[in-house]
């Protein structure tokens, strides 16, 4: 019943949207009629607002378990834990484009009700991007893929139950603030697009838009990550980051964004980059449209899974028309798009922005490459040329490397021009400071690999010269207000947030750095045991204790849904009692019994020993298990953390809050 | 020439440097995903080492080692057969007689070593028709 209600407010949504884009556009042409404009903003908010009522219906539908309803029937079952009913609502195809939708119209909602009495002439051409947007997913929703299908024949008595491996927090998480993280950069595409057609070409559009893309570059960096964390625990590989298609559809907005967060900067502060800056964010929310539609069309794993579904024409028909619109603007708009200030030098700022953003453009061509070229030599030769980890690692490594050099020495730099004098007074404590600690490790450690080296004295220069900048303004502080040290410090921080706050974002960069760098020193087996037996890897003494059995019967409250193998592993360290480990064997019996490996982790600050249970034989007790080692592993989630405490100190979040309940 | 136009070319070299670097790193990884059928008989007209094959688990051909830390098996394709084999403590979840897997490693000998052994991913969602309507009745 409530379905059919669903439904119709699916269908209606589409109406609404048509009917706004229709009547803002006619309050452009003549006179600006204000009360056109005021109905086409009550169609976009009626248009949103159904999406968002049809979409707690979807999710009230999962949460009673509707059966009748196709898509409850495929991703959720009865003994579905609740909170996973409710995560049912992004796992699958339907879902997930109403997801994405529903969000997008919560983004509209909110920036209609944020700019009410601002931006007069940006706001119809605003309302009017992002209604297309909207549109775009109405039509593909209403026409294509449904979430409110009814099963057509015959009654469902119990659904399929949602696949074992999206059970898990980070999977509760991690599409979300990916989706969050994605759409949130329609946003500011709307606004830039709203600033190119009515030649709006200052900063207005970007500082309008500069807590949006913010919280929305965090939360995409965020989801990256989480879904990393998901992949290390949940798929049992025992890494993060495998440049999968996916994944990869997922960094390559991170790019684009990371670089236009930077150079965004040069147009704040001197008017500069304009055309650049418009092109960055084309290209960004390009790239999230292209992002969405590589995970979710298949596309990846093979071409032919393109003509498959109609949802490929459509994407990739949006998609085109997104560059095409995007391309004849900015010819139209080149005259306007020029700068009056020029570049004076290599070594300033500018250059150093300028600089960074080639690099992240490289990253985001070589890993766009490397990810749709076998999809290119499939249709053209008619069989793939695949790469993998080896080819991204080599070039995404040095890059990388080159970017984190960069992050040291771009802030030193001064506007417009850097002298000599002051290059010498910025940069002799850092680099002497890195040489000397590289070397001490190199020498200590017996270090002869080339990359760890670098990245190491990288860390070095770069945390040197972050905390004398935080030194020196303290320090300046201090002596022009008579402030202690700590209130200094934090006033120095309050004054100044986004520079501060990108700071902090960079300390943040450099522990993921030194997570990333941690996985040159991992160390694996493949071991094969009986009880009794102990083997050894590195400093790590493995004991195989016993394995045994659980099932719903022996274990109702647990293990509702699987049965389990489990092997008991009493580990030492340094001859040192250090963890009882038991990595597990499962098999959910509400999914035909699909195996799946729980993988046993004990962390410390420097390091995870991570086992995976390959297959155990309950009556011999032989089980086969891959030992690993990976150092520096939780560098990567605290790095996160700090860099998402960065980037709340530059938004301003406190005052944001107290704005907001005044 | 001015600054501006320096700094143009730079992007330029820059650019084109980063274009050649990556053509030729991409070259030297690729891995051509052929089928069964042209790798055994046109295996010596490849210049690459490393293969990517797809097929299925020839039914009851799955063989472990005693350790259980290899595993070989006969890969099908069309009407095609060829020996695999993988040494991993890891086997997927999925892998069994009949499965459909993708294998990357290197031939030899009419033996084909995988250093990777795939299964297809079942975190995909419902990608190209995994999925089977739910049980009804009446």
């Amino acid at each position: 019943m409530f379905s059919v209600l669903g439904n119709a407010m699916l269908a209606m949504s589409l109406l609404f949207g048509a009917f706004g884009i229709i009547i803002v556009s006619l309050s452009l042409i003549g006179d600006n009629d204000y009360r056109f404009l005021k109905s086409g903003r009550m169609a976009f908010l009626s248009s949103s607002t159904l999406v968002v009522f049809s979409t707690i219906i979807l999710v009230y539908e999962l949460m009673t378990s509707n059966f009748s309803i196709i898509y409850v029937a495929k991703y959720t079952s009865i003994e579905t834990p609740l909170l996973y009913k409710f995560t049912g609502l992004w796992a699958g195809m339907e879902g997930s484009l109403l997801f994405w939708l529903v969000i997008q119209s919560f983004f509209f909602i909110l920036v209609i009700l944020q700019n009410r009495k601002k931006h007069p002439r940006l706001m119809p051409w605003v309302m009017i991007t992002m209604a297309v947007i909207q549109m775009f997913f109405l039509i593909l929703i209403n026409f294509y893929e449904n979430p409110f299908d009814p099963v057509q024949k015959g009654m469902v008595v119990n659904g399929q139950g949602l696949n074992p491996l999206l059970q898990h927090w980070a999977m509760v998480l991690h599409p979300p603030a990916l989706y969050l993280g994605f759409i949130g950069f329609s946003v500011p595409f709307a606004f830039a697009m709203a600033a190119i057609i009515t030649k709006n070409l200052d900063a207005v559009w970007i500082q309008t838009t500069r807590r949006w893309t913010l919280m929305t570059w965090v939360l995409l960096t965020i989801a990256i990550i989480m879904g990393g964390k998901w992949a290390y625990v949940e798929l049992g590989w025992g890494g993060y980051w495998a440049w999968d298609p996916v994944e990869n559809a997922s960094l390559l907005p991170w790019l684009t964004a990371t670089a236009y967060l930077h150079s965004v900067l040069i147009q704040e502060k001197k008017n500069m980059l304009r055309l650049w800056n418009m092109i960055l964010i084309m290209l960004t929310f390009t790239l999230t449209i292209f992002g969405t539609y590589l995970t979710r069309s298949g596309i990846v794993s093979s071409v032919h899974a393109f003509a498959a579904t109609d949802l490929g024409i459509w994407f990739f028909g949006f998609i085109i028309l997104i560059i095409v619109v995007n391309a004849v603007l900015l010819i139209i708009r080149r005259k306007e798009l020029e700068s009056k200030n020029k570049l004076e030098s290599f070594v300033s700022r500018e250059s150093g922005f300028l600089f960074n953003n080639m690099l992240f453009i490289s990253m985001m061509l070589a890993v766009i490459w490397g990810t749709m070229y076998p999809i290119f030599s499939e249709a053209v030769t008619g069989f793939k040329i695949t790469v993998g980890s080896p080819y991204f690692n080599r070039i995404m490594i040095p890059l990388g490397l080159l970017t984190l050099a960069l992050t040291g020495i771009g802030p030193l730099l001064a506007w417009r021009k850097t002298s000599i004098r002051s290059l010498k007074r910025n940069f002799i404590l850092p680099i002497v400071s890195a040489l000397l600690l590289t070397a001490i490790i190199a020498v200590s450690m017996d270090l002869k690999m080339v990359y760890p080296l670098v990245s190491i004295g990288l860390m070095v220069f770069v945390s040197m010269t972050i905390l004398s900048e935080f030194y020196r303004g303290m320090k300046a502080r201090m002596r022009m207000t008579g402030e202690g040290m700590f209130k200094s410090l934090f006033t120095m921080i309050d004054k100044n947030r986004s520079r501060y706050g990108g700071y902090i974002v960079h300390v943040g960069i450099i522990m993921m750095f030194a997570g990333f760098t941690g996985k040159a020193f991992d160390k694996e087996a493949d071991l094969s045991m009986m009880p009794g037996d102990i083997q050894t890897l590195s400093n790590y003494e493995i004991t195989y204790v016993k394995q045994w059995f659980e099932s719903p019967d022996s274990n109702p409250d647990t293990r509702s849904n699987h049965v389990a193998k489990i092997v008991k592993l009493d580990v030492k360290k340094n001859g040192k009692k250090f963890h009882i480990m038991e990595p597990e064997k499962r098999f959910y019996t509400d999914q035909n019994n699909q195996p799946h490996s729980e993988v046993a982790v004990k962390t410390t600050l420097n390091e995870d020993f991570y086992i995976v249970l390959g297959d155990v034989d309950l009556k011999t007790g032989l089980a086969t298990m891959k030992v690993r080692i990976n150092p520096m592993v939780t560098w990567v989630w605290l790095g996160t953390l700090v860099l998402l405490i960065g980037t709340l100190v530059s938004i301003n979040i406190e005052e944001f809050f107290r704005r907001k309940s005044k | 020439m001015s600054f501006q136009k320096k700094f143009a070319l730079v992007v330029v070299v820059f650019g084109v440097l980063v274009a050649a670097w990556i053509s030729v790193e991409f070259k030297s990884e690729e891995v051509p995903f052929i089928s069964v059928n042209d790798l055994l008989e046109k295996h010596d007209q490849f210049t690459q080492a490393r293969f990517r094959l797809g097929g299925n688990v020839d039914d009851g051909s799955i063989l472990y080692s005693d350790d259980k830390l290899t595993v070989s098996f006969l890969l099908k394709q069309d009407e095609s057969l060829l020996p695999v084999n993988f040494t991993s403590a890891e086997i997927p979840d999925l892998f069994k007689d009949g499965a459909e897997v993708i294998v990357e490693g290197a031939y030899e000998e009419g033996v084909f070593h995988a250093d990777n052994l795939m299964t297809k991913c079942a975190s995909r969602y419902d990608e190209e028709g995994e999925y089977q309507t739910p049980e009804m009745e009446g």
